[in-house]
Formats: C-alpha cells, sequence, structure tokens
C-alpha cells in the first residue's frame, strides 16, 4: 500500500443555489519520494482536495465522503472524518503545506523567526532556545543569507522569492513526510519560481518527503513532478508519468493546457502555432452535465464516434490507455 | 417685563414670569400665611434648568425668580402681600415701616427703614446698602439682565449717546458719582432713603418691590460672581450654591421675624436640584418619590393627562397637589403698523386666521388658554373691560368676514392689498419646532380665508427679541407676549403702544388713529383717581383692538405640581408663580 | 521617533492657531449680536447695548479682538474694574459671564467628568463589544450571532438620551434600585461610591450605543481575518483553535480597533452632550452646549480648542500605538 491512498474523495457545499459538487470521485495515490503535480484551472477542485486532506474544510460548509489513509509510522490513519484534536497533531507534523502568496500567507505582525518557533513548539515538547536554532537551521537550509540575524525580521521586509523560502522552512521544520506545496510558485517572477522549484526537488532528496505541487500551470510541472493528475470540474480527467503526459496527452483538455504553456523553442509564428488559450469558461460546480463537463469547450468531440452527442450524455471513465495513462475521454488514444 | 413665545433657553434666561393686577373677579379675599406650627423639614424644588438665571437680587428679573429669592433670601422696601387671589397685589412694607411716601408731584419718594433688620452677618442693613445696589443695575455690562427701572426713572443726566453719565460703581475714570448721589440720597442715620425721579411715578412703591432694589452690602461685592454668593438678607442663607448641581439654604440665624411681618419660614432647610431631566422630575412627583418636593418647571405636555381632567381641573386624587391657573401673560402678534397701514388687512387677518387649530397647537383651551380679546387680561379687574366689534369672531377662521374686509381694503388700501395678496406679508418668529407648525396652520388658513399670503421668519430664539426690536429689521407682523410688571395697566397699554416705550412692536407712531391715544394714553397715566384710570385703560384697550394694531392671541394658562407632604401652596398672582414662601412640609 | 514626534506636535500647535481663529471669524460673520446678547431684558434699549459693546470690546476689529485672546492665553487677563475686578491667570481663554467664572477653570472642573465618563463607557463597551463581536464571529449564523444581531439593531437604533431616560425612570425612579440623585457629579477621590453611583447608568447608557457599533464591527473584523491566508497558515501549522483566534486572529482583527476607540473616545472627550444633559453631569458637552445655546464665544472658543486638542492628540496617540501593533507601520514612521 502506498504511503497516501485517496479513494473516491467528494466534497460538496451546499449552497443556497444549490450543491457545489468541488470534488467529485477522485482517486489517486502517491509514494514518499515521488512528487504527484495536480494541474487544472481555478475552480477545477485541486485546492479543495488538498483542504480536505488536511481538515481545513469547515465541517459546517462542507460535506466529505470517501477515504484517504495516510501511513503514519507503522499505522494506517484515515484522515476523513479524523477527530480534530488527531487531524491537528499530523497537520504541519507529519503532512505540511506552503500556499500561493507568501506575503499574506505569513502573519504580518510577528516576526518569520516567532511563526517558525511557533511551527515547531506546537508539535515539540522542547524548550524554545531549541526551536529557535532549528529555525535558523532551516532558513539557513532553504537559503536565507544571515539567517540568525534575519530571523527577527517581519514578513514584509522580504522579497516575494524570500518569503516563499520562509514558508518552506517553517513548513518542513518538523520534517513532514508529505508536503502540500499549493501554487508555491504562481505569485513569484519566473526566475525567482525556478529557484524555488530547483530548492524543492533538493530538499525533497534530502528529506524523502512526498509532495503534491498544485499548480494551474503545466509549464512548472514539466522538470519539478515525477506523475500529473490533471482535474477539470472536480474530476481527475487524466493521469500519467509527467513525460508521456507531455509527449503525448490524451484528453482534449490536457492538450489545450499544454498550448497554452510559452515553449522557448516555439518563437511565435515559425511553427504556425500560436500561443493559443482554451476558448470558454470552466461549468458551473452546480448542475453538472451527465456527460463530460469540458464539452463545450472541446474542439475535439465532432471526432468522437457518435459525434459530440455522446460526449453531453456520458461520462466517459477514466480509462487506461497506455500502461501508466489514464484518461477520461471518448477518443481513440493517440487521435489528438 | 415680556414673554418670548420662541421658547426658553438652557437656564431659562428668556423664561418669562410675571406680575398681574388686582383681581376682582375673585372676589373673596383669602388670607394665608398664617403662624401656625407645621415648621421643620427639608423642602426639595426639582428643575430641569442648570441654575439659577441669577441669584443676585439686582440681576433677577422673572416673576417666579422674583417670588422664590423674595421668598426665601433677599428683602425689599416693599412687597406684595402674601396672599390668595387679588390680596395678593397689595403693597406692603418691607424693609420700609411703610409702602412709601410721595412728595413733589410723585417725583419724589422716601421710605424709612425697620430696625433690627440684619443681613446674615449680623450687620444692619441700612440705607447705603439700598443705595448701593441699586447702584449696581447703572453696571449695565457687569450686572445683566435686571430691570432698568432705577436707569429709566433716576434724575440723572444722560450723555449725549443716550445712556447714563452714571455707569455704576465699578467704573473708575469718566465716572459721574456725584450725579447718582444727588438722585439717591440717605438720611443722617442712614435710615431713610430718597429718589428723586426725572418725572412722576405715581405707583414708585410697586417699582420697588423689584428686588434690583434690595440691599448689597458694598464689602461683599464680587461684580459678576456676586451672582455664586449672594449675602442673604432674608430668612435663610446659602451653605451651598453649585451650578449645574445644587443649591442648599439654611436658616439665617440673624433674621428675625420681628423685622420681618411677611415672610413664614417653615422648612429648615431649602434644596434646589438643578439639571434635572424633565421626564424625571416629572416622574419624582408623579410616583411621589419626593413627597416634599415641587417642580420649578410646570409639566410635560404629555404628562397633563395623569394629573387633570379634560376640562383642566385636577383629579380628584391630585386636589391639593396640583394647579391650573392663569398666568399673567398675554400672546399676541403685534402688526408693524407702519409697513402694514390698512385697518381692514389687519383685521381680515384676525377673522381669517383658524385660530382653534393654534389653540389645539398651544395645549388646548383646557391648558393652553382662552381666546384673548385684547391686551389686558380678565385678571387685572380694575383694568378690563370685555372688548366689543369681534362678535364675528369664529375660531375655526370666519372666511365671510375676512373676505369683505379685504373687498374693501381693496379701494381703500390698495398698495396693501396688492402686497398682502401679491408678494406677500413677512411674519417674524422665533426657530422652534411648535412655530414651524404654527406657521402652517397661519400659512393655510390665512390663505384660505382672506387670500393673504404670509412668509415667515424663523429667527434663532435666543436673538428674537434684539432682532424684531430693531425696527430695520422688523417684518410685517412678529410674535410676541407680555405681562404688566405691576397690577396696573399703565405698565401694558402705554408700554406695547407709546413710541419709545418698552415695547413697541406695533409701530404706531404714524398711525392716523395715533395721536388721539397718545393723547389719552399720557394723560391717563398721571391720573391720580384709580379707578377712572382703570376705565380708561379697558377704553384704550377697545381703542386698540379697534385698530387691530395688535392680534391678540390667548389668555394664557401654567400648570404646577408638587408631592403629597406640602402643603399651603397657592397661586401668588402678582408673581405669577406658587407661593413659595407659605409652604409647609406635613409632618 | 522623536523627531517625528516633534514634527507632529509643531503642526498640531498651527493646526490649533488656525482653529481657534476659523472659530473667531465665524462668530465674527455669523448674524449674531454678542453686544445685545449682555443686556438680557433691557435690550429694547439701544444704548445700553452700544455701552456694553465699547465696554466689553466687541467693537474693536475681530483681529484685534483675537490678538487680545492669544494675548490672555500667554499673560492672562483682567476683566472688569473696581470691584467687579476679574483676573484669569494663563493660560486663560476669557471669562465667562454666563459661568461666571475664569472659561479655564469651567473646562478644569468639567473635564474629570467628562473623563470619568468617557473612559468607563470606553472600558465597558470594548469588553462587551469585542467579546460579543468575537462570540458572533465563531459562532457565525447561530444562536449567539443572532443574539448579537438584535443587540446590534436595538443599541444603534435607541437614541442615547431615550436610553438613558429609561435607564433613569425605571431604575432610579420606580424601581429604586439606584438612589436618586444619580446625577449630581460626585468626583471619584471624595467618594468612590458616590462616583460610581453617578456613572454607572451614564456609562452603560453610553456603552450600550457604542457596544453595538462595536459589536458588529468586530464580528466583521474577526470573520473577515478568519479568511485570511495567514489564519490558514496558522491552522496548516497544526495550531489550535484557541491559538488560532487568540494569537493570530485577534491581534490582526483588533488592530484597526485601536484607530477607532481612539477617536470615538475623543468624540466623547470633546462631550457626550446628551448623556450629559439627561443625567444632569457637569461636563464638557453640557457646558459647550450651554455655551451655544447662550452664545458664550469665550467658552465656545475654549471648547473648540480643546476638542481639536483632544482629536489631534488622540490621533498621535493611536499612530504611536499602531506601530506597536503592526510592524508595517514602525519602518514606515
Amino acid at each position: 500500500m502506498s504511503f497516501l491512498e485517496v479513494n473516491d474523495l467528494h466534497v460538496e457545499f451546499p449552497t443556497s443555489d444549490g450543491l457545489v459538487k468541488a470534488v467529485d470521485g477522485v482517486t489517486f495515490a502517491i509514494e514518499r519520494g515521488e512528487t504527484l503535480a495536480i494541474v487544472g484551472e481555478s475552480g477545477s477542485g485541486k485546492t479543495v482536495t488538498n483542504l480536505a486532506l488536511m481538515g481545513l474544510l469547515s465541517k459546517r460548509a462542507a460535506r466529505i465522503s470517501g477515504s484517504a489513509v495516510i501511513k503514519r509510522g507503522d499505522e494506517d490513519v484515515e484522515l476523513i472524518d479524523l477527530a480534530d484534536e488527531e487531524m491537528r497533531q499530523i497537520r504541519g507534523k507529519n503532512v505540511a503545506m506552503i500556499f500561493q502568496d507568501p506575503m499574506s500567507s505569513l502573519h504580518p505582525y510577528y516576526s518569520i523567526g516567532d511563526q517558525i518557533i511557533e511551527a515547531h513548539q506546537v508539535h515539540n515538547d522542547v524548550d524554545e532556545r531549541v526551536s529557535k536554532a532549528r529555525a535558523i537551521e532551516l532558513l539557513d537550509m532553504v537559503g536565507i543569507p544571515d539567517a540568525s540575524e534575519r530571523i527577527k525580521a517581519f514578513p514584509h521586509q522580504f522579497s516575494g522569492g524570500m518569503r516563499q523560502r520562509v514558508m518552506i522552512a517553517m513548513a518542513l521544520v518538523n520534517s513532514p513526510e508529505l508536503l502540500i506545496a499549493d501554487e508555491p510558485t504562481t505569485a513569484l517572477d519566473v526566475t525567482v519560481q525556478a529557484q524555488i522549484l530547483k530548492l524543492l526537488r533538493e530538499l525533497q532528496e534530502e528529506l524523502k518527503m512526498a509532495i503534491i505541487l498544485i499548480t494551474h500551470d503545466l509549464g512548472v510541472v514539466a522538470g519539478a513532478a515525477d506523475r500529473v493528475n490533471v482535474m477539470y470540474a472536480g474530476k481527475i480527467v487524466e493521469s500519467a508519468p509527467v513525460r508521456d503526459l507531455y509527449a503525448n496527452p490524451l484528453m482534449p483538455y490536457t492538450h489545450g493546457l499544454l498550448a497554452s504553456i510559452p515553449r522557448m523553442d516555439r518563437r511565435a509564428g515559425e511553427s504556425g502555432k500560436r500561443l493559443s488559450a482554451i476558448a470558454g469558461q470552466p461549468p458551473s460546480l452546480i448542475a453538472l452535465p451527465a456527460g463530460c463537463a469540458f464539452v463545450p469547450r472541446c474542439t475535439f468531440s465532432n471526432r468522437v464516434s457518435g459525434g459530440a452527442s455522446r460526449c453531453e450524455s456520458s461520462m466517459p471513465a477514466l480509462t487506461e490507455h497506455v500502461p501508466g495513462h489514464f484518461a477520461r475521454c471518448h477518443l481513440e488514444g493517440a487521435s489528438l | 417685563m415680556f414673554k418670548t413665545t420662541t421658547g426658553s433657553s438652557r437656564r431659562g434666561r428668556r423664561a418669562f414670569s410675571g406680575v398681574v393686577a388686582l383681581s376682582l373677579l375673585t372676589g373673596v379675599l383669602v388670607s394665608c400665611s398664617s403662624s401656625s406650627g407645621g415648621a421643620g423639614g427639608t423642602l426639595t424644588f426639582l428643575t430641569n434648568a442648570e441654575s439659577w438665571t441669577h441669584a443676585d437680587p439686582n440681576r433677577n428679573y422673572t416673576g417666579q425668580h422674583i417670588a422664590w429669592f423674595g421668598s426665601f433670601m433677599h428683602r425689599t422696601l416693599t412687597a406684595y402681600a402674601r396672599a390668595e387671589g387679588a390680596a395678593g397685589s397689595e403693597v406692603v412694607a418691607d424693609l420700609a415701616t411703610d409702602t412709601g411716601r410721595a412728595s413733589n408731584g410723585n417725583k419724589t419718594w422716601e421710605f424709612t427703614l425697620r430696625d433690627g433688620a440684619k443681613f446674615e452677618d449680623g450687620s444692619d442693613i441700612t440705607c447705603e446698602d439700598i443705595k448701593y445696589g441699586v447702584s449696581r443695575t447703572f453696571a449695565t455690562d457687569v450686572i445683566t439682565d435686571g430691570p432698568a427701572y432705577a436707569l429709566s426713572m433716576l434724575d440723572i443726566p444722560k450723555a449725549a449717546d443716550g445712556s447714563s453719565v452714571y455707569k455704576g460703581p465699578y467704573k473708575t475714570d469718566g465716572n459721574d458719582t456725584a450725579a447718582y448721589d444727588k438722585a439717591v440720597t440717605c438720611s443722617e442715620d442712614n435710615k431713610t432713603i430718597t429718589f428723586n425721579l426725572s418725572r412722576a411715578v405715581g405707583d414708585f412703591n410697586y417699582t420697588v418691590t423689584y428686588l434690583s432694589f434690595s440691599p448689597v452690602p458694598k464689602a461683599k461685592d464680587t461684580g459678576d460672581q456676586y451672582d455664586l454668593a449672594p449675602v442673604s438678607s432674608g430668612p435663610y442663607k446659602i451653605e451651598k450654591y453649585k451650578p449645574k448641581d445644587e443649591m442648599v439654604l439654611v436658616r439665617n440665624e440673624n433674621w428675625s421675624k420681628d423685622s420681618d411681618p411677611i415672610r413664614n419660614a417653615y422648612p429648615d432647610k431649602i434644596v434646589v436640584r438643578f439639571g434635572v431631566a424633565e421626564e424625571v422630575r416629572d416622574q419624582l412627583i408623579l410616583n411621589d418619590s419626593e413627597p416634599a418636593a415641587m417642580s420649578l418647571d410646570g409639566i410635560l405636555p404629555t404628562n397633563l393627562a395623569t394629573i387633570f381632567n379634560e376640562d383642566g381641573t385636577p383629579k380628584e386624587e391630585w386636589k391639593g397637589r396640583a394647579l391650573n391657573v392663569y398666568d399673567p401673560y398675554v400672546t399676541y402678534t403685534a402688526v408693524n403698523v407702519g409697513k402694514v397701514p390698512c385697518v381692514q388687512v389687519r383685521k381680515a387677518i384676525y377673522y381669517a386666521r383658524d385660530f382653534a387649530a393654534l389653540q389645539q397647537l398651544g395645549g388646548g383651551a383646557a391648558f393652553g388658554g382662552d381666546p384673548a380679546d385684547g391686551v389686558i387680561k380678565p385678571l387685572m379687574g380694575l383694568d378690563y373691560k370685555p372688548v366689543t366689534g369681534l362678535e364675528d369672531f369664529k375660531p375655526e377662521g370666519n372666511a365671510e368676514k375676512a373676505q369683505a374686509l379685504m373687498a374693501e381694503a381693496k379701494t381703500a388700501c390698495p398698495d396693501v392689498f396688492a402686497k398682502a395678496t401679491g408678494a406677500g406679508l413677512t411674519f417674524d418668529v422665533g426657530d422652534t419646532d411648535t412655530n414651524k407648525k404654527a406657521a402652517t396652520i397661519w400659512i393655510d388658513s390665512v390663505k384660505k380665508n382672506a387670500g393673504i399670503n404670509l412668509k415667515f421668519n424663523f429667527i434663532e430664539p435666543g436673538q428674537y427679541y434684539a432682532v424684531v426690536l430693531d425696527p430695520t429689521k422688523q417684518g410685517d407682523l412678529s410674535r410676541a407676549g407680555w405681562a404688566p410688571d405691576w397690577a396696573n395697566a399703565s405698565t401694558v397699554i402705554p408700554e406695547l403702544f407709546l413710541e419709545g416705550a418698552g415695547f413697541p412692536l406695533s409701530n404706531v407712531g404714524k398711525d392716523p388713529a395715533y395721536a388721539e391715544f397718545k393723547q389719552r394714553a399720557e394723560a391717563n397715566l398721571s391720573q391720580s383717581d384709580r379707578k377712572k384710570q382703570g376705565e380708561e385703560w379697558a377704553a384704550l384697550n377697545q381703542y386698540v383692538m379697534d385698530q387691530m394694531w395688535v392680534i391678540p392671541g390667548v389668555f394664557s394658562k401654567t400648570q404646577e405640581m408638587w408631592g403629597s407632604k406640602l402643603e399651603g401652596v397657592f397661586f401668588w398672582e402678582p408673581q405669577g408663580a406658587p407661593s413659595f414662601g407659605d409652604i409647609k412640609i406635613k409632618s | 521617533m522623536i523627531n517625528y514626534l516633534a514634527r507632529r506636535i509643531a503642526i498640531s500647535m498651527a493646526i490649533l492657531l488656525a482653529v481657534s481663529f476659523a472659530v473667531y471669524l465665524i462668530f465674527a460673520i455669523l448674524p449674531f449680536d454678542p453686544a445685545a446678547l449682555t443686556c438680557g431684558k433691557n435690550c429694547n434699549n439701544p444704548a445700553i447695548i452700544e455701552a456694553n459693546r465699547r465696554r466689553l470690546g466687541y467693537d474693536l476689529p475681530i483681529w484685534q479682538q483675537y490678538f487680545v485672546f492669544l494675548k490672555g492665553l500667554f499673560m492672562g487677563r483682567t476683566f472688569g474694574e473696581g470691584a467687579a475686578t476679574i483676573f484669569c491667570p494663563a493660560p486663560s481663554f476669557g471669562y465667562s459671564y454666563q459661568e461666571h467664572a475664569c472659561v479655564t477653570n469651567s473646562i478644569i472642573e468639567a473635564l474629570p467628568v467628562t473623563l470619568s465618563l468617557a473612559i468607563g463607557a470606553l472600558v465597558l463597551w470594548l469588553i462587551i463589544g469585542v467579546g460579543l463581536g468575537i462570540l458572533a464571529a465563531r459562532f457565525r449564523g447561530r444562536a449567539a450571532d443572532t443574539g448579537s444581531t438584535i443587540f446590534v439593531l436595538i443599541g444603534t437604533s435607541l437614541p442615547t438620551f431615550l436610553t438613558g431616560l429609561l435607564l433613569l425612570v425605571f431604575v432610579v425612579v420606580k424601581w429604586r434600585i439606584l438612589p436618586y440623585p444619580s446625577g449630581n457629579y460626585t468626583p471619584l477621590f471624595e467618594n468612590p461610591l458616590a462616583w460610581l453611583n453617578t456613572m454607572i447608568l451614564p456609562w452603560i447608557t453610553l456603552a450600550f450605543a457604542y457596544a453595538a457599533l462595536y459589536t458588529r464591527f468586530v464580528r466583521n473584523a474577526v470573520i473577515e481575518t478568519l479568511s485570511e491566508d495567514f489564519i490558514r497558515t496558522a491552522r496548516a501549522k497544526g495550531l489550535s483553535e484557541k491559538v488560532v483566534l487568540r494569537k493570530h486572529t485577534l491581534r490582526a482583527a483588533l488592530a484597526p480597533l485601536t484607530t477607532m476607540a481612539g477617536l470615538d473616545f475623543a468624540g466623547l472627550l470633546g462631550g457626550a452632550i446628551l448623556t450629559e444633559a439627561v443625567f444632569n453631569l457637569p461636563g464638557l458637552g453640557r457646558l459647550s452646549l450651554g455655551a451655544v445655546i447662550d452664545f458664550d464665544l469665550p467658552i465656545i472658543v475654549a471648547t473648540t480648542i480643546l476638542a481639536a486638542t483632544i482629536v489631534i492628540f488622540m490621533n498621535l496617540l493611536v499612530d504611536i500605538l499602531y506601530a506597536f501593533i503592526d510592524p508595517r507601520v514602525r519602518v514606515a514612521a
């Protein structure tokens, strides 16, 4: 059994407009030392999936069902419906998170040292000096120069990239086995993005942790992840090792995402292909159609045997087209 | 003395009360002020005001305050008899041994002081003390608000700018003290004071009932600050006086009943609580939480129904604890005759106005007052006679009569007619909520019944009289009220209508009917037969109404209430206030 | 910081000077005649008005009157002559013929009353407002939240004079829970119990209205802060809800409250006019209200300057406090 196994996870939000199915039957697994990327547009359910795992969704607002089992030492722990206190002990200890905007994710009123020490103290019954030494060690590790001085500084005194390094240091202070990085580079400029991704990769090697990398940008996935889950409207629509996905996307949505990545080796106009975003908007998560949710935006549905009406009426299953490469599409493989 | 219809200020600075004439209507003389037991206890007064307008005797003007301080602290040469009804308007000797001796054709008045009258420090009250007190009223910038009788009556020359050459005891240079010393003299033994007047004043002994003729010991005078610590000449002295908090009076050990035939001093202690919220003040009395307390400010309109029947009489359980009586005032709208020289238009307004609605707004007949037929109240028995010629008056307005008068006006005085029906007449009132409501009644009814347009000019209440008394700023009509200064219409008819008098809002000098009025009014001022004088005042009241120099409002009423342990309260007509000095606490 | 403070104080002084002159100017422009108010019922005699105008200096040009005022501030000022002489020592804001006192003394007497009222009410409404606000935010949509909403509705719609009057009539007059007079002010150090007895109802009255506003404000601020990213971070660290709420949420949510409370407090020091009037508290509010009604220029000028001083000072204090709370402001200052 894998380090983390998520099985048929559903997250629904009852609202006055109707039931929002944010996550609709998601199943995946991740091993230690592996990086799994979850890719999708905003609203596709990638962040909600992980908040559900961490128990960070309001129990009054969200209905969660399914299973998510994590290994904790020798025991298997079911995260869904775990008691608050037990969940709290896992959060930040076994599973840590970093977020998109490092400025707003750090508390503006406390020094970064205080915030990292607090993260350490909450899970370790040690003297504060020990926690402080650990904080300096981590800041050093993530490449903050002059860490023992900078520990007194406040978040607003750091650049964006440095703040994200602080966030990473804080997340790693308790040596978690799983790090969930939710859009960790989105708010950063391109060169800093690369540095942070490189740092995460290095730290993963060193600490042998699993990483779930949540992003809307397939571009950052290429060099950072082992496997990619593409999500759309609450469902995984394609899942493959990163190389396979790039070489041979099986789902028109993935195809569209790939086409929207700016690439150094393709100059506009030269190859005849222009940088293209996927036309249309993601569907409303209330009253989803019976069939494939991507149909209204799909430019390939007419090639499906049985035509677009088949896509509209029946939801394709997540099928293994090539060993290890799953896709949820009525199109025959390799026809893209 | 005049009353605003514009609402009183914070401390009742411009809240008024007054003096009313001998009333023959009541007929029966009720003697009160018996000297039987019932002494002791603490008498409490509740008021919303932050402090007394003035505690300095020379600065007191309102009837209620004169009644209060006159009962407890400040003595004068003469005073009104402490009696209910008409008997209260009789002048009796107070510090003086008699009610004064006139000579020189009423231009010289002499009063001799009693033996044994003392200030609270035990020193004798002398002629010099009264002379000094009167002198202070000449310092008009320091001793403000008091009546200016001494200033206008004493035989002291005027400077070029019209002000007196004597400017009071504080001014050091350019002050003609000798002129004052000539006008007011003390006898060798410091017992007899003589006032030399610039004109004949037949009732000067009424004038000196005002506390502006009270004694003040020169050594204790602190100018403006004396208002906080006046020295007592009466049965009580100040133990504590803190504006916005309270005043406590205790017995003045140096006062003796032997030298003061008119004051009772029943309670041991008198407390005034200032700044009590109006509703709280009423509730304290209504719930009888303070059974030995009396309200100094009347009653909130919303609470009247609790105490009185619809006809204005006290309910059974309130008999002996509440009063609903005529106060000394007559309200009216002065017509600026110089600007509205057309008797038909003036009368048309009188007939057109919806009096019933205005009366209702003012508290109705039971509490607000009854329709007035002139400027003299029936309480002034000698001087009142019902006015005739107003038989077509209808409370809700008489359109037919008003329109007939306007038809006459169209030919008789086309200019005024054109103005009244065109651009309209301006109407000055104080800027209060009640006046705003009244304005709509006036505008609608006068337009509907007479076709006259009215334009209201709302004036900041504190500035109201300063504006309307300035002929350059006054409009065509102005709201006002008046109470006689003492029991003689000589303080009403001439004051309101003679040119250069005290309160000449109607500006009648240029009216063709003025010459006859002036001749008769001036002649009547020196009439020595009081009965004949009264008949002539009544006739002149009729004359004024024939010309419609004012549009009469109401003969107004006032209400009072007090706790269950108080007795001996009656309405002291000359002061238009309860007889504070006769209140006893039941044991 | 010292430089910054010195600069702020210098600017404040300039503002105060401007404020005081503006008040003089306003009253010079208004269609009021101060001399016509010095003669009471004798104002039908123009000679008296004119004489008083000259004796009281109202005939001088406005800038000269203002200069005399400024001089008095530093040198003290003598009023009247002969036995009526009064000297008001520096800083003299003049002499009030309505209060029969040097204005500075009137202010010094009124200030502790208003301070007592404002501080007590502030403490009370902060406790209630912050407490209820947090409770409502924490239990959003549940009974506690509904209850607080009702409280907010009543508190914000009931005018203070009505609250005060109801309290007085019922608590003091009808039920006699507290003795009358609950009004007349007793200083704290003279008789603490009597002081408390005087102040408790006014505090409740004022706190009732403000607590409602603060409950609403705190509820919304806490709910807003709870949705902040750094709160998600705190939870992701494995902190308990208690720590998340107390340490992370409240500090951020209540920081803006410092400004609000500071300025509301300053406003109250300027005078809680209605509350002071209902409860007969001789504070600054009643002093200035009376002065406006009576056109008592020296008191109006003094209370206006005092109110401006308080607002300016409280602003400065709030800014300094804020720097302690929010490190981002610290660097900028």
